[in-house]
């Protein structure tokens, strides 16, 4: 008798284990698909920002994922200093518009499994970040209302600005964290916005959106040469083919 | 102007200036820390002594760096703190001599005063004397937006 409920107990507990380890690895791999749809936003940050009449978030979110370069209809919310408290019972603003650098405004908190990434990074060697010259890293959390100023000292990069406003990310119209906003200070515009699982992920993004800053001001030099040469958008010799070109360079010139 | 308040302190910043007003910790039980206002027309330093040690070797030639710090109580009342309500800078007040720590081209100017019943250290660093006159009328205009309540 006491065999048989052994024996009974033991391939219970066998088929309990084989549930218990099906269901870890049905969690596991539920979480790493949602990591890969997501790039990790934070729920809990989703849903309380949603008060300026964004878009519906998820959506948001979704086509922003990992995009940080120029929004080619320039959509962008006019760009505006930063002010709020600091971490050590103070108040700042940080000037963004009319500056001679440019921004990137890090939106983060203390609470979001992927911005942890982000607080190691910033927090770390300073060359590390890959960052160009003109870029100044400023991390934006909400107000102390909404966070753990406790945690965000903790966590704080002791070399860069780390404001506490929620007014920013309703501004910015900010869907969740990590998000991040690169400033052009002396157009006083944004140029980009969005967000990454990692930091070499938008140091890459931010390396395209400078690269995408270039090609415009390329365009615009190209303009005006044209225009000083007296050829105005729409002159008919913008509009002609390398083979029509190599035809008129041929053909005798009018005396 | 954006206005930025905080310990009883508060300014009006231009654009492009940037500021913070805060209040050191307090090192012992015992101590009593006051109000320390950093304002600046460039990109402050997270690093910054009280004086500007950490920001005026970053400053530039058009840069000015304003200090407002205050003394305690027991200083109310006290010869050096004579002077009332909120003072005003002129480009003769400044001089190489007059800097915390004197750096080439750079110039200084110290007030002290008391307002709202509190004392303080005007201090201010310009970056050059050649843009002297455009960074005195810009240390006015915010000093003209800065109020001190008790």
């Amino acid at each position: 008798m006491t065999t048989t409920i052994l024996v009974v107990e033991s391939v219970v507990l066998v088929l309990l284990t084989i549930l218990v380890a099906g269901l870890l690895r049905s969690h596991a791999e539920i979480l790493r698909r949602l990591h890969e749809l997501g790039a990790g936003l934070d729920a809990d940050d989703t849903d309380d920002t949603d008060d300026t009449g964004a878009p519906g978030v998820s959506g948001s979110t979704r086509t922003r994922s990992v995009d940080l370069r120029s929004d080619p209809a320039d959509s962008f919310v006019p760009a505006a200093d930063i002010r709020g408290s600091g971490l050590r019972d103070d108040a700042l603003n940080v000037s963004i518009v009319g500056v001679p650098h440019r921004t990137l405004l890090a939106f983060l908190s203390s609470g979001c499994l992927t911005c942890q990434e982000f607080w190691t990074a910033l927090g770390g060697d300073p060359r590390a970040l890959e960052l160009r010259d003109d870029v100044r890293v400023v991390v934006v959390a909400k107000d102390a209302q909404e966070e753990s100023v406790a945690a965000l000292r903790r966590l704080a990069p002791k070399d860069m600005p780390v404001v506490l406003s929620s007014e920013a990310w309703s501004h910015y119209r900010v869907p969740g964290s990590p998000y991040f906003v690169l400033i052009d200070g002396p157009a006083g515009r944004v140029r980009g916005e969005g967000t990454g699982a990692t930091w070499q992920q938008v140091a890459t993004l931010l390396q395209q959106a400078a690269d995408d800053a270039g090609d415009t001001r390329r365009e615009v030099r190209i303009d005006r040469e044209l225009i000083a040469h007296g050829i105005e958008p729409g002159d008919p010799s913008l509009y002609l083919t390398a083979a029509q070109i190599a035809q008129e360079s041929r053909s005798p010139s009018p005396p | 102007m954006i206005k930025l308040a905080a310990h009883g302190v508060a300014v009006g910043l231009p654009a492009g200036w940037e500021g913070r007003i805060q209040r050191r910790q307090a090192t012992a039980a015992e101590q009593t820390t006051h109000a320390v206002v950093h304002l600046a027309n460039f990109a402050l330093p997270e690093q910054r002594d009280d004086f500007g040690g950490g920001v005026t070797t970053r400053m530039r030639a058009a840069d000015v760096f304003v200090v407002l710090f205050e003394y305690g109580p027991e200083s109310v009342g006290k010869p050096l703190f004579a002077a009332r309500g909120i003072p005003r800078v002129t480009a003769d007040m400044f001089g190489s001599k007059r800097l915390q720590r004197p750096l080439p081209g750079q110039l200084g100017c110290q007030r002290f005063f008391t307002a709202g019943g509190r004392p303080f250290c005007l201090y201010v660093v310009a970056g050059s004397r050649a843009y002297l006159p455009r960074l005195v009328a810009g240390v006015n205009l915010v000093l003209s937006d800065l109020d001190v309540t008790p």
